[in-house]
């Protein structure tokens, strides 16, 4: 299974990167703010509907995502707890969160939100931070399997019993750490030496354009959310 | 010292883009200077090769220069190390010439950005993050892609670039920056020989409108473009001059530091100094 | 606060990846721990508090966007927790023996799971992804109440945890050259050296 960005023409793909995210971040405090079952059921359904118009493959990731939540939820809350509305109402609340974020992710390409995120003046070291750890976790997964399979080579067993197991995961952390350390101040100089280090206000390169209609969508979720709470918890 | 002089240059100035006056640097925690009293300087327009064995200093040389050591990495500076008018170590000295000066790093992994989604963003990083307007950006890039023959690569995922061609990228991110002095340090290892020789074909280029020191092993190559050569050995210069003055002397090519066809000439039994290059090895053998 | 230098931007990226491949090892071979810490640990011990902290916020959020699992970031002040403990027991010098590591990582066992405990309990009846719900709902089913069978579930995986990841940065921090060393002053504090 495999989540992020996938390329479409829906009108989320087309709007600003802020739009789908305040989707989902209403989502995920709605989910919590309205009442159960109800509530999270509805917020499910409006989700469902969105992802049914933008077309995104994002059913299936929220489906597998969600599957374990929901055999726990009715087993600990549906048999055990012998309330099944309950079940159902958490049940919702973890599929539309699971949903809203996937849509997100799905439309929402990294590159346009860090353009947007650099024309409203959001710090460009922040950005970084997460774009460029999102490109360095597969790096580093890569190198954890090669040295898996270099140390391997040596004799190491990472099969069997639960302490042969344990004992493999030193063989594996010390080179993952020592050849990060060791790449640390090589990075460092690469980046400074391609302005990482001043001052000034990174240019964005493509501003993702926006519109009044979606500012006013992005203020309605957002007082629709203020408000959901207000009455919830007041 | 210095390339030959040429006259009429830029208002009949002298400029010195660099100045190294006795400079030595230590890394923290090491037990001797990775460059000793280190003296020379660079001039617009010029092409100088800095040369010697591994763990010479030539990448020291280039850091402190770019005014990245000790600013980065730590250590001690000794002596007076002026680039682009401002003394390396001083306070915010590397603020003052961030995005002047175009160092190259040897391993291009480490270089990538990270955040970009396209060859053409990654070459645009450095100009973006130094505040440049968006249209002077595009121009830069556009320019420095065709320079490092990277143009037909320009909407590919960076990641998925081979050795060779992600050299050339992050050259070009260097290219983008329109240094006014470029350190290279071992620019073209991950290359085969065709780009090689394609890339040191455009360093004439680069040196128009800036100058190039070139930091590398490869001095075959270099020669046909270096107008000077710096020597060092153990951290220390020990010699300093013209291709033909330094590389084809006897002392260095006995000691392995010259060219390959130097040390052919050398083992043929020729008498110094030695010829560089093909070419005036067949003028040697004509003559 | 914190100045986010060059240096800090290369090494939370590579921290991070440290986080998500050993958590991925874990998980591969079965092991009954996370192994989801060993970097914002690390990152604590080498450059101090404001550092790990900053690593465990991208942690946590990378780790959701990968995962594409919105519930993760539930559990980020669990992270922010284990930084900030880390931060502080690495300025005290704890990392010094094998008994410390062990009393630390039991104490911040402790702590994380005191935290995990009403996240999970209160947001989500008590399920989360991974292998601390099968022991909840085994629990549960033996007649223990939910909210108990929760924190028992939390509390074995944390401290089992924390413990072992405790003692993998340990390792990797008396395995580190001297020159590292030299680079991140702090670690020799840490190591009780200095």
């Amino acid at each position: 299974m495999s989540v992020g960005f996938v390329p479409g023409s829906g009108p989320l793909h087309r709007a600003h990167p802020f739009t789908p995210l305040a989707i989902a971040a209403s989502t995920a405090v709605l989910a919590f703010a309205l009442p159960v079952p109800f509530g999270p059921m509805i917020l499910a359904g409006v989700l469902l509907l969105l992802v049914l118009v933008e077309r995104a493959p994002v059913l299936k990731p929220a489906l597998l995502t969600a599957l374990p939540f929901w055999f726990f939820l009715y087993v600990i809350h549906g048999v055990f707890g012998k309330h099944p509305v309950i079940a159902l109402g958490l049940s919702a609340r973890v599929f539309a969160i699971v949903l809203g974020f996937l849509l997100a992710l799905a439309t929402v390409h990294p590159g346009r939100l860090v353009d947007a995120l650099a024309e409203r003046g959001v710090p460009f070291s922040f950005s970084f931070l997460l774009t460029a750890t999102l490109q360095a976790v597969p790096r580093l997964r890569a190198r954890a399997t090669e040295i898996l399979a270099a140390q391997r080579c040596r004799g190491l067993r990472v099969r069997g019993s639960i302490w042969r197991r344990a004992a493999a995961v030193i063989p594996l952390a010390v080179p993952l750490v020592l050849s990060a350390v060791a790449e640390v101040d090589e990075r460092a100089i690469a980046l400074e030496a391609r302005g990482m280090g001043g001052v000034t206000n990174r240019t964005p390169l493509h501003p993702p354009p926006d519109s009044a209609v979606q500012r006013l969508i992005r203020w309605g979720l957002a007082a629709g959310t203020v408000t959901a709470i207000a009455v919830r918890f007041v | 010292m210095g390339v030959g002089r040429r006259d009429g240059h830029r208002n009949c100035r002298e400029i010195r883009l660099i100045t190294f006056d006795r400079v030595s640097f230590t890394y923290p925690g090491a037990d001797r200077c990775a460059i000793e009293n280190i003296s020379f300087f660079i001039e617009p327009g010029s092409v100088t090769l800095v040369t010697g064995s591994l763990g010479s200093g030539c990448s020291t040389l280039l850091l402190v220069a770019a005014g990245l050591a000790p600013h980065l990495t730590g250590g001690t500076l000794v002596g007076k190390a002026v680039t682009l008018g401002v003394e390396v170590g001083a306070q915010a000295a590397h603020r003052q010439i961030a995005g002047r000066v175009g160092l190259l790093l040897p391993a291009p992994w480490t270089q990538l950005s990270g955040v970009a989604f396209s060859v053409a963003d990654e070459v645009a990083f450095g100009p973006a993050n130094l505040g440049r307007p968006r249209d002077r950006i595009a121009r830069a890039v556009e320019r420095a892609m065709a320079l490092a023959g990277v143009s037909h690569l320009a909407e590919r995922d960076p990641t998925t670039l081979s050795g060779g061609e992600l050299q050339r990228v992050i050259l070009a991110g260097i290219i983008a920056l329109e240094p006014e002095v470029y350190l290279l340090d071992e620019p073209a290892v991950e290359l085969d020989p065709e780009a090689a020789d394609a890339f040191y074909r455009m360093l004439p280029e680069l040196a128009r409108e800036a100058a190039v020191v070139l930091a590398t092993t490869d001095t075959d190559r270099a020669v046909e473009v270096a107008a000077r050569v710096i020597l060092l050995e153990r951290g220390r210069c020990i010699a300093q001059g013209t291709p033909d003055g330094v590389l084809g002397s006897e002392k260095t090519v006995s000691a392995s530091a010259s060219t390959t066809v130097a040390q052919i000439a050398h083992a043929a039994g020729l008498s110094g100094p030695f010829p560089l290059t093909p070419e005036a090895l067949a003028l040697r053998f004509n003559a | 606060m914190i100045k986010i230098t060059p240096r800090l931007l290369a090494l939370i990226p590579l921290a991070v990846g440290i986080n998500l491949a050993l958590g991925q090892f874990a998980a591969a071979t079965s092991l009954p721990v996370f192994l989801d810490t060993v970097g914002t640990i690390l990152v604590a011990a080498l450059l101090g508090l404001w550092p790990a902290l900053l690593t465990g916020l991208v942690s946590q959020l990378a780790f959701t966007v990968i995962s594409g699992n919105a519930t993760w970031l539930a559990f980020l002040p669990i992270q922010l927790a284990v930084a900030a403990c880390a931060a502080l027991a690495a300025g005290r010098g704890w990392f010094r023996s094998v008994p410390t590591v062990i009393g630390t990582g039991l104490a911040m066992g402790l702590i994380a799971a005191s935290l995990s405990w009403p996240i999970s309990y209160l947001l989500f009846g008590g399920v989360t992804a991974g292998g601390v719900t099968v022991v909840t709902t085994l629990l549960n089913g033996a007649g223990v109440p939910l909210k108990w069978a929760v924190l028992a579930a939390s509390l074995s995986n944390d401290l089992l945890d924390k413990t072992a990841t405790f003692f993998i940065v340990r390792v990797v921090l008396v395995s580190l050259p001297a020159r590292a060393i030299g680079r991140f002053p702090a670690a020799g504090r840490a190591l009780g050296r200095a």
